[in-house]
């Protein structure tokens, strides 16, 4: 088969620390949380828990206000970080002809337009209304951050969703790089986005019992990945995009290339809807690699899925074990999600920016808060202060509920 | 507000429409309304002037056309 290689050449998000990719990947190598305590005024008892917001976002001034006012703020929020990529890739917003044709956009999200259904909800339930906005339909569907997306870059090729809990934007980006690497796009827009504080939304996440509690406080400390003391993960919400691109097309544009995205593996459990199994990791992240024709041992980063949930971290720490053997030990580890939270549908679009960024710089993220290591969760190189090392690949793990594994391999591109 | 005012201000609102370019003569599709939007204002006359639009109405061309509709009907609708 004929492989293309395929480029990353743009980086763009929504930041909840308000800057952009370089800003975000600065502030997590100092180890800094943008964990926030969040209390809403929602009846009947207003939500009131550690979250991760973007509370510099505003959509009419990053959108323009016709375009905001067509879209739920997922999809905001993922136009926004798509726009952010495209312009960071040298493209023109514009262009004319169909020279865009065979050009797409693949996108995570795991909530989709809730938040709008919600809104809506709230009208006919609790406002008494018995009608709803004719734009409830567009603003509220799964492909509605995609479609916007085709539509304002002009991409006449695939536009699609897709939907896999928390692994939906590492599976989204996988998809994409398949369709540069076979040919059949030449840039692909890919990432997600998700807004998890819709009000059933947390609350149902609250009754699973694996939300961290914390306090204004406490409340940037409240996600602690690994850690003897861990209470659970910590939502949040964002937008974070990436521009694949047919490695000799972004050559003979002149693009600034930011990293390479070799290899991509996915597969399922098949045992339980949210007890992960090492052994359904271990074949996503054997297929990682067997797809990029890279060996564990040229791996020198990991970028965890850890949550900071009781069941999961040490089942991931397993499954690196088994794949990695006695080099396991020496495999840098960290989970970055101890202080961007966990984006559902996006986490693995913004995981994948910390773990091209960390190529990209030679500079290993840490995972915030991890002083007392479980010691079921050891027998890797737990990364607790960022640090300069030689990085030559990586890979980004997103392990969801159902079971659903995806992962992605980065490797370094000389600069 | 009246008729006109209301779809000044959601074409200022929705497209940044320059009020002084809503006049009678204007063609909607020319100012950027389509058939969404169109749907958008219709549920807009219904909101703000209590009245009921028929599903089969005819889709006016021009802002004169669409005041001219509504105004019949709010008066139909009153009386």
């Amino acid at each position: 088969m004929n492989r293309r290689r395929v480029a990353i050449t743009g980086l763009g998000l929504v930041s909840p620390y308000g800057g952009d990719p370089a800003d975000f990947f600065q502030r997590l190598c100092a180890g800094e949380s943008a964990v926030r305590h969040l209390l809403t005024d929602d009846a009947p008892r207003p939500l009131s828990m550690p979250f991760v917001s973007c509370p510099d976002f505003d959509p009419d001034t990053a959108l323009g206000k016709p375009l905001a006012s067509m879209m739920d703020r997922f999809a905001q929020l993922g136009m926004a970080a798509a726009f952010a990529a495209w312009d960071d890739a040298g493209l023109a917003r514009h262009e004319e002809g169909n020279t865009r044709d065979r050009w797409g956009c693949a996108w995570g999200t795991a909530l989709g337009g809730t938040l709008a259904y919600e809104k809506g909800y709230r009208e006919l339930w609790q406002k008494g209304r018995e009608r709803l906005s004719p734009l409830a339909v567009v603003l509220g569907m799964n492909n509605a951050a995609n479609a916007h997306i085709s539509i304002q870059l002009g991409l006449g090729g695939v536009s699609m969703s897709h939907t896999v809990a928390c692994a939906s934007s590492s599976i989204a980006i996988g998809e994409a790089f398949r369709r540069v690497r076979s040919g059949e796009a030449t840039i692909m827009v890919t990432g997600g986005s998700d807004v998890p504080q819709a009000y059933g939304v947390a609350r149902a996440w609250e009754a699973l019992r694996v939300l961290a509690p914390g306090d204004a406080d406490s409340a940037p400390r409240a996600c602690r990945p690994f850690s003897a003391d861990r209470r659970g993960l910590v939502l949040g919400e964002g937008g974070a995009a990436l521009i694949l691109e047919d490695w000799d097309h972004a050559v003979a544009r002149g693009a600034h290339i930011h990293g390479e995205i070799v290899g991509y593996g996915s597969s399922c459990d098949h045992s339980h809807l949210v007890k992960p199994d090492a052994a359904g990791q271990v074949r996503a992240l054997r297929d990682t690699l067997d797809d990029a024709g890279l060996d564990s041992s040229d791996i020198d980063y990991v970028n965890a899925h850890g949550t900071a949930t009781a069941e999961g971290d040490p089942v991931e720490i397993a499954a690196l074990k088994t794949v990695f053997g006695d080099a396991a030990g020496r495999l840098a580890v960290s989970a970055t999600k101890s202080m961007h939270g966990h984006l559902l549908g996006a986490a693995g679009a913004i995981e994948a920016i910390a773990t091209v960024l960390a190529l990209r710089e030679q500079h290993l993220p840490p995972t915030a808060h991890l002083t007392e290591l479980d010691p079921a969760c050891a027998g890797v190189d737990h990364v607790t202060v960022a640090r300069q090392q030689p990085l030559r690949a990586a890979l980004s793990n997103s392990f969801a509920f159902g079971g659903s594994n995806a992962v992605l391999a980065f490797r370094a591109v000389a600069s | 507000m009246d008729c006109i005012g209301l779809i000044r201000e959601f074409l200022k609102d929705r497209l940044g429409a320059d009020p002084e370019a809503v006049v009678p003569g204007a063609l909607l599709a020319d100012l950027g309304v389509d058939s969404l939007m169109m749907l958008e204002l219709m549920f807009e006359f219904e909101d703000h002037f209590g009245i009921k639009l028929a599903s089969d109405l005819k889709t006016p061309g021009t802002v004169g056309e669409l005041v001219e509709l509504m105004d019949r009907l709010i008066a139909q609708q009153k009386s």
